[in-house]
Order: C-alpha cells, then sequence, then structure tokens
C-alpha cells in the first residue's frame, strides 16, 4: 500500500515547524497517522488530518529529509497495522429544523432524505473544527447542498447534520452552517474524561480517523 | 487557604498555562496563554516552573483581594494597576488589586507562588469554556497558590522588577513578518501585493480563536477542501478580510492561508487589541 509513497508524496513546508504531506491516497492518509502514533519521527509533537493531506507538526525546525527519511522507514512491520475497522452505531431522532429546507432545496421528500442519509456506512475523514467533530465520507450525492451562507451563531453538541459533501455531527455548541437534520444522544466528547492520564481517549472521543459509523433512526 | 478572591471579572479572567499538546488530532486546539512570554515571565518572577497555571486578564475592570500575606507577579498588558507591570513584589493580605484602565496590550498576567491549584485537561490547565474545559471565572470565585502558606520567601525584598530591554514593547512597530502559506500560489501576485502594501486594522469581532482585520478586501481563490491549520495563519474567508487564527481556533479548515506569522511573533499579535494598525512584509 505504501512501498512507493515516497515517491507520490508531496511536501510543503507550514510554518517554522509543520510540513504538509500532499497528494496521499485516502489509505496512506490514516495509516501515516497511524504510523505517527506506533513509530513517531524524530522530535514529533502532533499530526492532524486534513480531507486530502496530513501536517505532521514538530516540537522544533526539523530539515524535509528528516521527513522523507521517516517516510521511507515506514515499512512492512507497521503497514501491516491496520485500522481497527470500529463501526459506530448512531441512534438519531430526526426532527431536525432544517428539514424542510433540505427536502425543499434537493426536490426530495423528508422521509427520502431520512432514507438517504441513513442509508450508507460512512467512514470518518478526519477530526476537526471542534474537538470530536467527525466529518463522514459516504453522504449520498442527492444530498450534497452548499453550506449556509449565514451561518447560524450557535448549533447544539449532538446536532446531526450535513454540509458540503460530508455528514456529520456537532461535538460541542458551536457556531456553523450545516443543515440541521436531526439529533442524537450519543456524547461525542466528554471533556471531564480528559482529566486523567491514563484515561483511554475512547472514554474521551466516541471518534476516531477510519472509523465506520452508522445512523439509525429512532 | 485561599489566596485571591475575584471581587470583579471586568472583561474576562480564566486560568492559563503553556497549553497543550498532542490532541490537535482529535480537535483539541493547543490553547494556553495568548501572550506565552508574558505568562512564562510572570511565572519566572516568582521561581515556579514556566508552565505553571496563572491568571489571564482580558482588558480592564477586574478587582482581586488578595487573602494572605504573599508575593505575586504581574506582566502583559498595561492595565493601570496599583502593582507595577513586569514586576515580582509582595502584598498583604486585604490588599485590592485593581486594573482600572486598559493602557496598553490586551492580555496581563497574575502569577502566585507554585502556580494556581486547577484542574487539567490533557495535561494543561488551560481554560477552554468553547470547548468544554473548564469555565471563565466567576465574581466570588477563589483561587488557591500551591504554595500557599509556606513561609514567604526573600520577605526583606521589596520586589523584583524584569531587566526593561526584556520587557516587549506593546504599542509600536506592528509591523510583522510573514512566511508563505500552504496556499500562497494560489493566490495571484497583485493580492500577495496587496497584503503588504496595506494597511490593516485588528477588528472587533476578535478573540481567543481569531483576529479578524479590515482593509482593502482581498481576492480569494476557490475555496479548498478543509485542511490542517495553524494559529498565526492569515485565512481569507469569502468577503475577503484576513482572519489571524489565534490559539483556540479550529484545527483545521477551509477557508485558503496565504500567510502564516512567525510563532515567535505570536505574542505580539495577541497584544494588538482592536483598533491596532498593522503591516505586514514577506520575510525573503
Amino acid at each position: 500500500m505504501l512501498t512507493n509513497l515516497n515517491d507520490l508524496v508531496r511536501i510543503r513546508e507550514y510554518g517554522e515547524r509543520g510540513y504538509l504531506l500532499e497528494q496521499l491516497s485516502d489509505e496512506a492518509r490514516i495509516a501515516i497517522e497511524r504510523a505517527t502514533t506506533l513509530q513517531p519521527p524524530e522530535a514529533f509533537a502532533e499530526c492532524v488530518l486534513g480531507a486530502k493531506n496530513v501536517l505532521l507538526l514538530f516540537h522544533r525546525s526539523v530539515t524535509p529529509i528528516l521527513v522523507e527519511n521517516w517516510l521511507r522507514s515506514l515499512t512492512a512491520e507497521w503497514q501491516g497495522e491496520q485500522q481497527e475497522q470500529l463501526c459506530i452505531e448512531v441512534p438519531v431522532v430526526y426532527d431536525g429544523t432544517d428539514l424542510e429546507e433540505v427536502s425543499a432545496r434537493t426536490g426530495l421528500s423528508v422521509d427520502r432524505v431520512i432514507e438517504l442519509h441513513t442509508a450508507p456506512l460512512y467512514r470518518v475523514r478526519m477530526i476537526g473544527f471542534t474537538p470530536g467533530f467527525p466529518y463522514l465520507d459516504g453522504l449520498d450525492q442527492r444530498l450534497h447542498l452548499d453550506r449556509k451562507s449565514a451561518p447560524l451563531s450557535r448549533i447544539e453538541p449532538g446536532t446531526v447534520a450535513i454540509g458540503g459533501s460530508h455528514a456529520g455531527i456537532y461535538s460541542v455548541a458551536s457556531p456553523g452552517g450545516w443543515y440541521r437534520l436531526g439529533r442524537t444522544e450519543l456524547s461525542l466528547f466528554q471533556p471531564e474524561q480528559a482529566c486523567s492520564s491514563v484515561t483511554p481517549f475512547r472514554s474521551i472521543f466516541s471518534f476516531a480517523a477510519g472509523d465506520s459509523v452508522k445512523f439509525i433512526a429512532l | 487557604m485561599a489566596t485571591i478572591e475575584i471581587l470583579a471579572t471586568g472583561m474576562g479572567l480564566s486560568i492559563q498555562d503553556q497549553g497543550r499538546s498532542g490532541w490537535r488530532r482529535y480537535g483539541v486546539p493547543p490553547g494556553g496563554a495568548m501572550d506565552r512570554y508574558a505568562a512564562q515571565t510572570a511565572n519566572r518572577l516568582l521561581g515556579n516552573s514556566k508552565d505553571a497555571p496563572v491568571l489571564e486578564i482580558l482588558m480592564q475592570g477586574a478587582q482581586l483581594r488578595v487573602l494572605e500575606d504573599t508575593w505575586v507577579a504581574l506582566t502583559g498588558a498595561d492595565l493601570g494597576s496599583s502593582i507595577r507591570s513586569w514586576t515580582a513584589c509582595r502584598v498583604q493580605a486585604g490588599t485590592i488589586l485593581t486594573f482600572p484602565v486598559n493602557r496598553s496590550g490586551l492580555w496581563a498576567y497574575l502569577a502566585v507562588l507554585g502556580g494556581i491549584e486547577s484542574e487539567h485537561w490533557f495535561g494543561s490547565a488551560s481554560v477552554d469554556s468553547r470547548n468544554g474545559l473548564g469555565r471563565r471565572l466567576e465574581c466570588g470565585d477563589y483561587l488557591f497558590a500551591v504554595a500557599s502558606g509556606t513561609e514567604i520567601p526573600y520577605s526583606g525584598i521589596g520586589r523584583r522588577v524584569l531587566r526593561s530591554d526584556l520587557q516587549p514593547e506593546m504599542a509600536n512597530a506592528n509591523e510583522f513578518e510573514l512566511l508563505p502559506g500552504p496556499q500562497f500560489e494560489q493566490f495571484t501576485e497583485a493580492v500577495r501585493a496587496e497584503l503588504v502594501g496595506s494597511q490593516w486594522t485588528v477588528a472587533a469581532q476578535s478573540d481567543r480563536t481569531g483576529y479578524r482585520l479590515s482593509g482593502p478586501v482581498l481576492e480569494v481563490p476557490d475555496s479548498i477542501l478543509s485542511e490542517p491549520v495553524l494559529p498565526g495563519s492569515l485565512q481569507i474567508p469569502g468577503n475577503g478580510q484576513p482572519i489571524i487564527t489565534m490559539i483556540d481556533g479550529p484545527t483545521v479548515g477551509g477557508y485558503a492561508k496565504i500567510a502564516i506569522l512567525q510563532e515567535a511573533d505570536l505574542d505580539h499579535m495577541a497584544q494588538c487589541r482592536p483598533g491596532t494598525e498593522l503591516k505586514f512584509r514577506w520575510k525573503i
């Protein structure tokens, strides 16, 4: 999968101690994120996934050669480490304020919108925007809508929404421009669990990049 | 025994340290003191570890009652306090510390002996109330110094002052050097020149997540897919007015980033209050 990664990836400087790895396949993107936890490069500080790229942030300024060498060192020993294939089921009450508007904009009935939203097995492309917010791939093309031109100042946590080609769930109260289809009781981010350094991340966050997600209509 | 009682919060009080590392992959921003140098220095003036939790004071209006004879250190913005900035000094039980007027800068830092006792989230005491990590302080809250009740060190010394050449200027020389951002090439040469050739003003709609600038409307390239964002980035949203991402800002975003500030300049940027005029130049 990543044998020839080094020939394909483009490395771009970002700030004084960051590099963006670009032109990556979806599998490579997730695999690189995994690799930073299993076999991090020297002086490694943080990794952030983008929709098409990956940021490696270091504790100090490092040369691109170090990044290249690290990518080259990612060999079979960890390539075998597949992302655990977790599927997270998310119960949803479809009573969102924007259901009618989505119905009007797509020309589909409300029931059909809900049907199309629950049908796919989604995949978490990345976590970001706010703590634990999952960007989900797999949204039916008929539900792709431009984000609202005027974002709302407050969307409640647990709001199940769609924006552009993604589905998502708001993880904390925040402003947002996505269309609200429903809500879930599932807690996406439990900051009180983050007080202990031994808490596994799955007790703090419901989702990680690479997880599968299935919405269940209640 | 508590060390400080909050009598008035003014424009906003929160506990901050040097922030957290390693959690951006889950969408948790680094956070921490907006002016990291000032927060570190407040700690150094007391001999605390540099990342001990301190009180971050936004602009004027806060009032604090000191509840025990102790030492405190104050750094950062000049808020007209009765104790001098960039100084550690002894204070007596009953003293009321006031911050009546915002003379320069935005954020001041008050350190207590050993740091402020606080909860930690992801290894940091930095409050990020938007993201559910603690809350801002309220009137009637008490702060507890970690080293409260210990014998006051150096009781014969009046105060300790940071060498004046190490005290940053808050108001002057608001010209920042820029490094190209990830989408630098997607902006036309004319826009890149306009960014450095124009005068920019820090807008009122600025907070710990980002500072908005107003000035000429920049031509924006096509929107990009959401990707990682680092603090200090100059994002150009649809209205053509730059937003500088600050340390509580989102970890990913979909606006093109024309430039990024040098990390060492972030503290100075944080202290530029609304109305401050800024200029930029490209670092060659």
